[in-house]
């Protein structure tokens, strides 16, 4: 145990001083703590292939990241981010606590449909960010808004990919999760957007914001319904394939890219190589972190960091384990979220579900939940980070403390569930 | 770009070439690898699984099935071994029972690699070593792959977000890829779903009388040294269930459940006459306490981090000893083999008679390593 001890604290030391004092990029600071920790660990002429492997581990969401950031510039160099964010406002101007609720409810659709919380900030999330602009909601509170709508998003039915990690992991058929999710997920998502915008936006003046939708409005003139057809691409492919499944799921990152080929003929011109080229620079640096988080969880499984880790967690009394499970899974979602889930979410759910004898169901849906504060962990923070990007908000640590409210009555809420599976599963 | 800018750029790039290249040679290698399987004395003939499925001819998921046919006719068995290759002792059992057994009356069935895919990678993030090693009584080093739950993705991706089973069951995406979740198999579906579909067909056309599935689990799941059977075979596993606990083996009779589909142990029954078995043994180098994971720890079982667990009243294991080898793992499969023939034949007109397969007794006596049955 000492030598894993010595492993990962190598690891954390290199990581920090990448990071914070020599500021390196977060991905490089990972390579480098995870070259550290094989090395230290004895994986000798193996390290390059553990590294590599490990890399592989986020290959489909880097991919996914990748091609939701080149729909994005295009929805948005071709003027069709301007067109609907202005459409949105102009129908919905009079209802304001309905208008946020729709907005939450359309960011979280990608999310919902994907599992993913990433692709639903850089999709819906970057559409709805101008249209909280427009309602005068600030940039951090937009961020925030934007982050726990991607966060929920992931967690909600039909698709919860963490449930499904746990699933796999504990030999559970992810079936009978939607009630429990929606329970678990709606009920946030309302309370959170009210809270968050409803005190700026109760008091839009429509006739005030005229003049600023402008430049929008003509964008709708000039191109009329076609400037709208990425998105309708966009919810007709997701819808296809994912939820009435039509053929075979041909994957985010395909309806991605075909959704953004359409986009070029639909709006204002643009040189797509240069495009191109912008988004994938803008997305590097979070792909780095992707690739580098591979490789540092991949090391400290080979050297036993991961389980010094997970029974330090387990060794607590087991009166403490929600509560370890609520600080433990979070804090490992700094790493990665999807990580957090398979090395802590399954031992977790064994316990709670098995052990306590918990409901399966209930148990790893509200799991699932706390899984989700780690996409809003730096320095990964893949909700955070891109919510922030997406509405200019530098550094991303304020949209990181408006949350923390949200954040701690989601983890609460998520206890209650785990705790109280039993009664909660009597309701489906 | 300035010359300032080249110059990093193109260190960079030669950088990741030459890591590219390292990692990229060990994946082909290992991809590549042909394991050190023999063919024993009562092996009578081979042939592929695309007999079954031709469209498995020519690809990596063509298993050889190895065929121990006795001198007279009498009941059959099909062996499975390798549906989850990070499960070694389900490997090593059946290669062991391939190069040691001899079948008298009946015919056994021998797949030592049903998912052989999934041999030729390791699952990301989880740290595993590529390769186990074991001395044979005559000196000779014999390597064996150490693989992947699940089948390449070379060979079969991207994964859905949710796989749907022909059942209707949804799972996580990546269990498509997982074996023991595609039977009874499509005969022109994923790869993963056209290998369980030769082995449904096969053990359909050859009428097999039982199926044992061979498997390795966590110390921390339930589901450990146990017997999972189908409904129709309840009455053999009882009866093997209670011979190996008379014995001094750990081993608890699970019902196959109803409502978890794509299983060996549910479908196979449901879908063929044969009569299903799965069994599972625990193995620290799977689970998800481990500490520092490489071959000594897939060979010996020995882990701090699981003696932590077992003292906190966490496992489904006896782990007192502060370890689970490989040679206890296999054993327990061999002679589950045994018991499980023993009770066919007391309970069938059909005779399977064997002999040779190494016992649990002769795998767990002092001194003895598991190389010492390996040709």
């Amino acid at each position: 145990m000492v030598a894993y001890f010595i492993a990962f604290a190598v690891m954390i030391g290199i990581f920090v001083v990448g990071c914070f004092v020599a500021k390196l990029p977060v991905g490089v600071s990972m390579m480098l703590a995870a070259l550290g920790g094989a090395l230290v660990g004895g994986a000798g002429t193996d390290t390059i292939r553990l590294m590599v492997e490990g890399e592989f581990g986020y290959v489909d969401t880097i991919l996914t990241i990748a091609t939701a950031m080149v729909f994005m510039k295009v929805i948005e160099d071709s003027g069709a981010l301007d067109a609907l964010s202005s459409l949105i406002v102009e129908k919905f101007h009079r209802f304001p606590a309905i208008l946020l609720i729709l907005i939450m409810l359309i960011i979280m659709f990608p999310g919902m449909i994907t599992g993913s919380s990433t692709a639903a900030v850089l999709s819906a999330g970057s559409i709805m960010a101008p249209v909280l602009a427009l309602m005068g909601i600030d940039a951090v509170t937009s961020a925030a808004i934007i982050a726990m709508g991607g966060l929920l998003g992931m967690i909600a039915p039909p698709v919860n990919t963490v449930a499904l990690v746990i699933c796999a992991g504990i030999d559970v058929p992810y079936v009978g999760f939607t009630g429990p999710l929606l329970l678990l997920t709606i009920p946030l998502a309302i309370i959170f957007v009210l809270f968050l915008g409803y005190r700026k936006a109760k008091n839009l003046d429509y006739e005030t914001l005229k003049p600023a939708l402008e430049k929008q409005n003509e964008v709708r003139k000039q191109y009329g319904i076609r400037i709208y057809i990425p998105f309708a691409v966009l919810v007709i492919l997701m819808v296809a394939f994912k939820v009435l499944q039509i053929a075979d799921d041909i994957g985010m990152p395909l309806i991605f890219l075909i959704s953004a080929f359409v986009g070029i003929f639909t709006g204002k011109k643009f040189n797509v190589f240069k495009l191109v080229t912008d988004a994938i620079r803008t997305a590097a640096p979070v792909m780095g972190i992707l690739m580098g988080v591979g490789m540092f969880i991949e090391i400290m499984t080979y050297t036993g960091a991961r389980g010094l880790v997970v029974i330090t967690c387990l060794r607590l009394p087991q009166m403490l384990w929600l509560l370890a499970a609520c600080i433990s899974i979070p804090l490992f979602g700094a790493v990665s979220s999807y990580g957090a889930a398979s090395v802590l979410g399954v031992p977790f759910a064994l316990m709670f579900a098995t052990l306590l004898g918990g409901d399966d169901v209930v148990v790893l849906a509200g799991l699932s939940l706390i899984v989700s504060v780690g996409d809003m962990m730096p320095p990964t923070a893949l909700a955070g980070l891109f919510a922030a990007q997406i509405t200019n908000v530098k550094p991303y640590t304020k949209v990181l403390k408006k949350c923390i409210i949200p954040i701690i009555v989601l983890l609460a809420y998520a206890a209650f569930f785990v705790a109280n599976s039993n009664l909660i599963a009597n309701l489906f | 770009m300035t010359k300032k800018k080249w110059i990093p750029a193109v260190i960079i790039l030669a950088i990741a070439a030459v890591v590219g290249g390292v990692a990229a040679a060990s994946f082909i290698a290992k991809r590549n690898f042909v394991e050190d399987i023999y063919e024993g004395e009562g092996v009578t003939s081979t042939f592929t699984l695309s007999e079954y499925n031709e469209n498995l001819e020519g690809t990596v998921a063509d298993a050889t099935v190895y065929v121990l046919q006795g001198e007279e006719e009498g009941a059959s068995l099909l062996v499975l071994g390798g549906t989850h290759p990070n499960e070694p002792s389900g490997h090593m059992a059946a290669i062991l029972l391939e190069e040691n057994a001899t079948v008298e009356v009946g015919t056994i069935y021998v797949i030592t690699n049903v998912n052989n895919s999934a041999f030729t990678h390791n699952d990301p993030l989880e740290g595993s070593p590529q390769y186990i090693n074991f001395t044979t009584s005559t000196g000779e080093t014999r390597t064996f792959h150490y693989g992947s739950r699940a089948t390449n993705p070379i060979d079969q991706w991207p994964d859905p977000d949710i796989y749907t089973h022909s059942s209707g069951q949804t799972l996580s995406g990546s269990e498509t890829r997982n074996l023991n979740r595609c039977y009874p198999g499509i005969e022109d579906g994923t790869i993963t779903e056209q290998v369980a579909y030769a082995v449904t067909t096969m053990i359909q056309e050859l009428d097999i009388t039982m199926t044992i599935d061979l498997h390795e689990s966590s110390p921390e799941y339930s589901v450990n040294n146990a017997t999972v059977a189908h409904e129709n075979a309840m009455s053999i596993a009882s009866e093997g269930v209670l011979n190996l606990q008379l014995e001094g083996i750990s081993m608890s009779l699970e019902p196959s459940p109803v409502s978890l589909h794509g299983l060996t142990h549910r479908e196979l029954g449901d879908f063929t006459n044969t009569y299903a078995l799965l069994m599972e043994t625990g193995n620290p180098s799977q689970g998800r306490l481990r500490g520092a994971t490489n071959e000594e720890l897939v060979l010996t079982g020995e882990d701090p981090c699981y003696e932590i667990a077992y003292d906190l009243g966490l496992l489904y294991v006896d782990y007192s000893s502060g370890s689970l080898p490989i040679e206890t793992r296999v054993g327990r499969h061999l002679q589950g083999i045994i018991e499980y023939i023993n009770a066919l034949n007391n309970n069938s007109e059909d005779q399977l008679v064997v002999t040779g397969i190494p016992t649990y007794d002769e795998l767990t006596a002092d001194g003895v390593s598991l190389g010492d049955f390996l040709l």
